[in-house]
């Protein structure tokens, strides 16, 4: 874990608001560990998944208030990292499901465990990308009851999209979600990403951000 | 008691010393851990935080693991390498008058491991407020005065009586110091959402600047100033009005690197 400055290689427009940022510094992390960003608009750091785009360190971004505005606008990033815990597939095959604003993170993914990843978007992506692409809500829905012979799935988005993943998907295999909850800390001190389980309490920066999906919902 | 920097990391914000991943020893005078109650806390449920860029308002109801799981830990050696990093002041509250009592008494055999304790009087997202009724009170800081031998420090809020009256009873009952001040109640609206809680950050730091001076005129007591310190500016400000230490909060949240700014601009 450490304090750093990052500095911005190439901005990449994947929607009408999510971006893919490179980064010409490097950061040893695991699948689904993040990093908190600094920004004027806000008191405390915000949490930005770690990927990778070619090789190089990248985030995605989904502009959705002030502080995500200013990210993408930014030469210069200050940040600490890498938080939370890395997620480790279970043997099998395995796919993922994630948003636009993801496809740093589910690109490294499919590196490491060479696992399918499919991408669930309301717009067509204005880049070329080598992954099942799915537009609008019906056709996830219809991609997700579609989906067979996996033995696990990785879901990366908002926490609606992976409520209703992971009813689709709980009984063709072990389930994983990453959860969304407000941070300010990313290192298990502040106590606000609290969430309740199954199995207790559990801090999402720390003990997360992936969890299985059983252990949140029934 | 001497910090050297005189910068202490506010409760509840560093937790159990996870900071020190981002902050160099060197550079903090003393760590105060999460405050501590007679029995573990959930907290609240989530949504626990809402932050602008000048406040954050947290509803984290004092999560804890409670003084006898803490005792537990302590023993086995899950927190010496933090002893052995930081000045280390322990933070305590209870749900009522003998819970507090019965923490120190739990706590007394260990005092030695701490710089001092920190009795916080003043949590704005539970139910008791010792601060409301002065005759309790008073029993309450003698009583603890009687059970802890170590340098006591009272953290007080501006919720209730006057700061300055407080502070004089403190002093009166023979404690040595107190953290000027907690977060203060306060609420926000998110679309159809109300998240109620403490505010912190730098909206606090004129309501603290006056609450350090007020103490300062009339007592002698040890004043860790705590409320909206972010910048060198700001120390500046708090050890001119009567401050002895300040204390480094919400703005550990933004920028971490502040600590070691402010330690360098007082050595
Ligand atoms: C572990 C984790 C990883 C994330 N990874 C990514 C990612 O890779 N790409 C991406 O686009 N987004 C990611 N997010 C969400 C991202 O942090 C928020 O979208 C961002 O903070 C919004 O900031 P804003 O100023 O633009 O919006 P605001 O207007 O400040 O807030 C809009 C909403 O964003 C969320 N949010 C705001 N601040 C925080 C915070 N400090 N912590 C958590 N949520 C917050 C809240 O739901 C809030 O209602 C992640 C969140 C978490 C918890
Ligand atoms: C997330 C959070 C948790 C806190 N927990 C505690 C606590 O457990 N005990 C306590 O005495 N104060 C607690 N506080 C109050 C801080 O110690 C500090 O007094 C307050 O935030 C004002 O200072 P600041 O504006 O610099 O943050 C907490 C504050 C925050 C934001
Ligand atoms: S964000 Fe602070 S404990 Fe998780």
């Amino acid at each position: 874990m450490e304090n750093f400055s990052l500095t911005r290689d190439e901005l990449i427009q994947l929607t009408s608001d999510s971006f893919l940022i490179t980064f010409n510094e490097d950061l040893n992390f695991e699948p689904t560990q993040f990093i908190m960003i600094e920004t004027p608009t806000s008191i405390v750091r915000k949490p930005f998944g770690l990927g990778r785009w070619y090789g190089k360190l990248a985030i995605g971004v989904q502009v959705i208030g002030p502080g995500t505005k200013y990210i993408i606008e930014q030469r210069y990033l200050k940040a600490h990292g890498p938080c939370g815990k890395g997620f480790t597939p279970p043997s099998g095959k395995g796919a993922v499901i994630a948003t636009p604003a993801c496809l740093a993170i589910v690109f490294d993914m499919h590196r490491r465990f060479l696992c399918d990843v499919f991408i669930g978007s309301l717009e067509k992506l204005k880049i070329e990308v080598s992954f099942k692409t799915v537009l609008g809500d019906e056709e996830f829905v219809a991609l997700l009851k579609s989906l067979k012979a996996y033995d696990w799935f990785f879901v990366v988005g908002s926490d609606q999209m992976e409520k209703v993943s992971y009813n689709l998907l709980k009984d063709k295999g072990q389930v994983f979600v990453s959860l969304n909850e407000y941070m300010a800390c990313g290192v298990g001190a502040c106590r606000g990403c609290a969430i309740e389980t199954k199995h207790g309490l559990k801090h999402l920066c720390v003990d997360g951000p992936a969890l299985r999906g059983e252990e949140v919902w029934n | 008691m001497e910090l050297k920097p005189p910068i202490v990391i506010a409760s509840g914000i560093g937790g159990m010393g996870e900071y020190l991943k981002l902050i160099e020893p060197k550079f903090i005078g003393a760590y105060t851990l999460k405050t501590i109650t007679f029995k573990p806390k959930k907290g609240n449920p989530p949504p626990r935080l809402i932050a602008t860029e000048n406040y954050l308002i947290n509803s984290i109801g004092l999560e804890n693991p409670g003084v006898e799981n803490f005792i537990e830990q302590l023993k086995s050696g899950q927190y010496d390498e933090l002893f052995e990093r930081v000045k280390i002041i322990f933070s305590f509250a209870g749900d009522n008058f003998e819970e507090y009592e019965q923490v120190a008494e739990k706590m007394a055999p260990f005092q030695n491991k701490f710089i001092a304790f920190e009795c916080n009087l003043s949590c704005p997202n539970v139910h008791f407020n010792p601060l409301s009724d002065l005759t309790t009170l008073k029993r309450l800081l003698s009583s603890l005065r009687r059970k802890l031998d170590i340098f006591l420090i009272a953290k007080l809020g501006i919720e209730g009586a006057f700061v300055e009256s407080i502070a004089k009873l403190v002093e009166l009952c023979g404690w040595d110091g107190v953290t000027l001040i907690n977060t203060i109640r306060a609420l926000h609206v998110d679309g159809e959402r109300i998240i109620k809680g403490g505010v912190s950050g730098p909206i606090l730091k004129p309501i603290a600047l006056r609450a350090v001076h007020e103490v300062r005129s009339k007592t002698k007591l040890y004043i860790i100033a705590s409320g909206g310190i972010a910048s060198e500016k700001d120390a500046e400000d708090f050890f001119k009005v009567g401050a002895n230490a300040v204390s480094v909060g919400t703005i550990l949240y933004k920028d971490p690197s502040i600590v070691e700014r402010i330690a360098k601009n007082f050595s």
